[in-house]
């Protein structure tokens, strides 16, 4: 067929063939990815006595609601209505303090010199090293001594410094801007102030945005600090609520457990959706590049 | 071959690669005022990391060389007992070290190959690619639910999806969590299966480069093969030096995947006795907090040589578009 | 300007932490309750084991003085599913309720994080007044000075262990002195599914059964119907523990301080039966074990999915297992099997404690909740057992009626055994967990199961290893 058409309209028909193939490929793959995530969704909707005796299909015989409602109910009263208030508060003021900390910083680190630099970015990128279970019990500690425990003070300060992963990956970004955008905004009387704000902000969207959704997602499934620091139920953060459905010698209600994990990617997965479309616009600042 | 390529681009593009001075020394700052920005800019980090996180790491250093058992009030200075029972008289500790290269030099590799390729293939405005992205980030956005280490017992299990598949065409199931031979291989898969964050940093590292690049090399004549290596793989340089630092240093300290498919154990015959995980188990379960950091402070060291190594390596193959000799 | 302000911050941080870290803890200022400073216990900070002994006098004294003025606040943890979760807290309200003057605040966790929290709180010197204790963890947490003794209560009456039988009490004994109070009984068990012995024709075992009798019934089923005859986890170190029950001794000396006993014949034996039967497909492989069992909650045990036709437990989890398993199955309590001519293995474990932390400043108030939970009718309505079985006679005999078939099952399991079952052992020593996870699974079970080793080999080696352990702590 290729070789017959070559003459007409080639283009049209191999693009569609490599069409075909792509999409084929994509969905292929996409549903194995994605299958792990089916099964738990799919059993959320089981009755309780069929989702370990019924495990492979992934169409409920029997289709309940029954799950949802008791786990939302939650414990004793204290419903996920409050865990995901909490959940979005953590995640919400963390991502924010973390990602406007982490662009400043990485700024200073990417495109100023100054003494000291390299002896604190190597401390930086030492803190990603050690492992946070031996950091966890002195931290603890550090926070009792300030009376801020039961708070969510223990959780959000700490992001008041960014953080290293964040801080490094903006600066790559920064990095791979030319720096004749810089001295031409110097030019035009811009203090570094003003250059980051008006030139280097507006081109690291895409890394902004990068570094929000995964903020977002990292502080909404951060399970140790919110196990640790949180005492009063009322507090608890949805990672925390799910671990504590489960017990591995009573009676665990698996039916609950996989509707609140369900429900709990979704504000994670709509943070993703409603910043892909920043990620693509980018590409439009790529247009100050030429000049 | 990365260090050539990005400059003939440049010099096409007219950009001059290494513009910078001209502007930047003509207004140079006096050095009090130089520093004092400077430090305006991390002085956010600097706060948080002096008050927040300096202390919890000074303490954890000084309990490497207690018996700290984190419940008793008393605690003993034990010198470097810690680190001579580790390396001379803790047969699982080298276990625990075996694992985690194997899995470190396995999953890093798989992780970032898949991210850098599904990243190009995601690169582009087909319809759907939308849907596709997101399908395909969101295994990354579960993390350490309970869900999915239950999930990932039933897939792997006796009758699970992967067994069903092999029968369908006729290979024999295999209990591969319960194997000490596969088990490693079923936390490197989770691993990979989480590969959303580097994609997402490629694809944005991707937008990044402009369009005219490519445009100005299509005029030349380049060939797809040529694009990718010449101005994209280049390009992307810096990220991928990210890519490849903090996953190498996720996968030395990698906790989670290991302690919920093994239930914390490390089993089968330790063979998902992570360094983090038995760390942890020390720790918190064998109440022995001053060996856990000890661990933690070889591993600190270990990773710290491993980085230094690719910070060294990088001015032969990063290339920033800021600066043309490629500091650090 | 606030570059400034890091070094200073620094500075005093780095005094409280070292001073901090020099004396460990355990009385810092709980924070989040200010009301009122902690003098007695600040003055105190390195006073090792005999400290809970020398405060136990003197509270009740104090606590005249203050009863009855200000609300006193109590704090309680434990750990659970969400079942246990709603029902305590109910419990906790009604206690409120009935003692105006006390408030309970309280903070649950799962049970694998639950007490990773409760150490790093220990650390703080924030522990909560009550918490729920594990018998595998208590000896650590009382040899560490960090829960309290309870004698002068159960003597004052503030506890009311008087209709309690003794050995229902004895398990939260640590060195002559009860540091907690049993919060139900519990037995291990072999579940049998009645249908699948009914299919297979097979009679139902004996109540004095022993290990031949079970290795036959297990084959016997697998060649009957093909599905295991047992599951998994048959190399639990209970059982191993509860093997010497058998002979009247135990895994561990009364000390804790070296095995309880020198004959390792009986459990080379057991492993090899259990090789027969791996070898045999009668039961799961350890690597189906470790794949999909080891760890995993009781939901997903083979019996549930009718795969498996007996499954060893514990007698509470039958209730979880019935529930996933679907109310039509009909399943039924057995005693562990037992050495040709030998005892019981079966003893009345406490499934879990209730203790006083050594840093509480109310604990006259938390003894009465203690007491509540223990002998209280109508919370114990509320509570109905999922704990474990009740201690107290009267309360067991108010909840009979409200049990679930399930329920009842377990309630009549464990007074079936009551005419036959083995003494209290001691609890676990402090070197416990070390021993399993470094010890007993990674070095004994799995190379022998996986036939890495000889069972002779490793058994050797194990009590080498075991003995030389257990003489360190």
């Amino acid at each position: 067929m290729i070789a017959v058409s070559r003459p007409a309209r080639p283009r049209l028909s191999s693009t569609a063939i490599t069409s075909i193939v792509f999409h084929t490929g994509v969905c292929g793959l996409g549903f194995l990815m994605l299958y792990p995530l089916l099964w738990v969704a799919a059993s959320s909707f089981k009755p309780p006595d069929q989702i370990f005796t019924d495990v492979t299909s992934l169409v409920p015989t029997t289709f309940t609601l029954d799950n949802y409602a008791q786990g939302w109910a939650g414990f004793g009263g204290i419903s996920f209505t409050i865990f995901f208030r909490n959940s979005l508060i953590y995640a919400g003021f963390g991502t924010v303090l973390t990602v406007c900390a982490s662009a400043l910083t990485a700024y200073g680190f990417a495109r100023l010199r100054f003494a000291g630099q390299r002896v604190w970015f190597t401390l930086m990128i030492m803190t990603l090293m050690l492992p946070v279970q031996v950091q966890v019990i002195p931290e603890y500690i550090l926070f009792a001594k300030l009376g801020w425990l039961n708070t969510f003070w223990p959780l959000l300060l700490p992001r008041i410094g960014g953080q290293a992963f964040f801080i490094f990956m903006i600066m790559q970004f920064i990095r791979g801007i030319p720096r004749e955008l810089d001295d031409a905004a110097a030019i035009d009387g811009c203090g570094e102030f003003g250059t980051f704000f008006r030139i280097i902000v507006p081109l690291i969207t895409p890394a902004l945005v990068t570094a929000a959704i995964f903020s977002f997602y990292f502080t909404w499934g951060d399970f140790l600090h919110p196990l640790i620091y949180l005492n009063d139920p009322k507090l608890y953060t949805i990672s925390v609520a799910l671990r504590t459905f489960a017990d591995p010698s009573t009676v665990t209600n698996w039916g609950a457990i996989f509707a609140m994990s369900t429900l709990a990617l979704v504000p994670v997965f709509a943070v993703f959706i409603f910043f892909q479309r920043y990620l693509v616009e980018g590409i439009s600042t790529a247009g100050l590049h030429g000049r | 071959m990365a260090g050539v390529a990005p400059d003939s681009v440049s010099r096409q593009m007219g950009l001059g690669a290494s513009a910078r001075p001209a502007a930047a020394t003509a207004a140079r700052p006096r050095a009090w005022q130089r520093n004092l920005t400077g430090y305006l800019f991390i002085a956010p980090w600097l706060f948080g990391f002096l008050s927040f996180t300096a202390l919890p790491m000074i303490g954890s250093a000084f309990l490497a060389f207690t018996d700290y058992n984190v419940l008793s009030p008393t605690l003993r200075w034990v010198g470097l007992d810690n680190f001579q029972r580790m390396f001379f008289n803790d047969s699982r500790y080298w276990r625990a070290v075996s694992a985690t290269f194997s899995f470190a030099l396995a999953a890093v590799p798989l992780k970032l190959a898949f991210a850098l390729a599904l990243a190009m293939l995601f690169n582009n405005s087909r319809r759907l690619v939308y849907g596709y992205r997101a399908a395909y980030y969101a295994p990354s956005i579960v993390g350490a639910s309970v869900a999915v280490a239950v999930v990932w017992r039933e897939m792997f299990g006796r009758s699970g999806l992967i067994n069903n598949a092999l029968a369908a065409v006729g290979v024999t199931g295999h209990a591969w969590l319960g194997d000490p031979s596969t088990a490693l291989w079923t936390v490197i898969l989770l691993s990979v299966w989480e590969f959303g964050s580097p994609m997402l940093i490629f694809l944005a590292g991707l937008r990044q480069i402009p369009s005219q690049f490519y445009e100005a090399a299509a005029i030349d004549g380049a060939g797809r093969w040529v694009r990718f290596l010449r101005i994209t793989v280049p390009l992307l340089t810096p990220l991928i030096f990210f890519n490849l630092v903090l996953q190498m240093i996720f996968g030395f300290t990698v906790f989670t995947s290991a302690f919920i498919i093994s239930g914390g154990t490390g089993a089968p015959l330790d063979s998902l006795l992570l360094y983090s995980l038995y760390l942890y188990q020390k720790g918190f379960k064998d109440s022995q907090m001053g060996y856990a950091a000890a661990m933690a402070w070889v591993l600190l060291a270990v990773i710290a040589c491993f980085t230094a190594l690719i910070f060294r390596s990088s001015s032969r193959w990063v290339y920033y578009e800021s600066e043309s000799e490629g500091e650090r | 300007m606030r570059r400034k302000s890091g070094p200073a911050w620094l500075s005093v941080l780095t005094l409280s932490c070292v001073s901090l870290a020099a004396c460990g803890q355990p009385a810092g200022p709980a924070p989040a309750a200010k009301a009122t400073s902690p003098p007695e216990a600040a003055a105190k900070p390195t006073a090792a084991p005999a400290q809970p002994a020398a405060q136990a006098p003197a509270t009740p004294a104090a606590k005249a003085s203050a009863a009855g003025q200000p609300p006193v606040e109590l704090r309680f943890a434990w750990w659970g599913s969400q079942d246990r979760h709603d029902r305590t807290i109910k419990a906790i309200q009604l206690f409120q309720q009935k003692n105006p003057g006390i408030t309970i605040s309280y903070e649950f966790a799962g049970f694998q994080d639950y007490f990773t929290k409760m150490t790093t709180q220990a650390t703080g010197g924030n522990l909560p007044d009550l918490m729920q204790q594990d018998y595998a963890t208590l000896s650590n947490w009382v040899g560490n000075s960090q829960l309290l003794a309870l004698d002068s209560f159960v003597s004052d009456n503030t506890i009311n262990l008087s209709s309690v039988a003794k050995n229902s009490i004895d398990g939260g004994r640590i060195g002559g002195k009860l540091y907690a109070v049993n919060l139900g009984n519990n037995s291990q068990t072999v579940v049998l599914d009645v249908a699948a012995f009914d299919k297979a024709g097979v009679p139902l075992p004996a109540p004095n059964w022993t290990w031949a009798d079970f290795e036959k019934t297990v084959l016997d089923i697998h060649t009957k119907l093909g599905t295991y005859g047992a599951g998994p986890t048959l190399s639990d170190q209970q059982l191993w523990k509860s093997l010497y029950l058998g002979y009247g001794k135990w895994g561990f000396s009364q000390d804790g301080k070296a095995l309880g006993y020198t004959d390792d014949q009986p459990l080379v034996d057991y492993f090899k039966l259990l090789l027969r039967l791996q070898e045999a497909g009668a039961i799961p492989s350890v690597q189906d074990e470790i794949a999909q069992w080891r760890t995993a909650s009781v939901e997903a045990r083979p019996i549930v999915a009718a795969k498996s036709a007996m499954d060893y437990m514990w007698s509470n989890q039958l209730v979880a297992v019935w529930t996933a398993a679907g109310a039509d199955r009909k399943l039924r309590l057995q005693p562990l099997p037992r050495p040709v001519g030998g005892q019981s293995e079966n003893y009345f474990k406490p499934s879990q404690f209730i203790s006083i932390t050594a840093g509480s400043k109310h604990p006259k108030e938390a003894a009465m909740f203690v007491d509540f939970i223990t002998n209280d009718v109508d919370a114990n309505k509320i509570l109905l057992g999922e704990r474990g079985v009740p201690i107290a006679p009267a309360v067991l005999e108010a909840i009979k009626p409200l049990s679930t078939p399930a329920q009842v099952e377990v309630l009549d399991y464990l007074s079936r055994l009551e005419k036959d079952n083995s003494p209290l052992p001691p609890p676990d020593p402090a070197a416990q967990p070390k021993l399993i996870d470094n010890i007993y699974l990674p070095q004994l079970v799995d190379p022998v199961l996986f036939g890495r080793i000889s069972p002779e080999a490793a058994v050797t080696s194990f009590r080498k290893d075991a003995t030389a352990l257990l003489q360190s702590q």
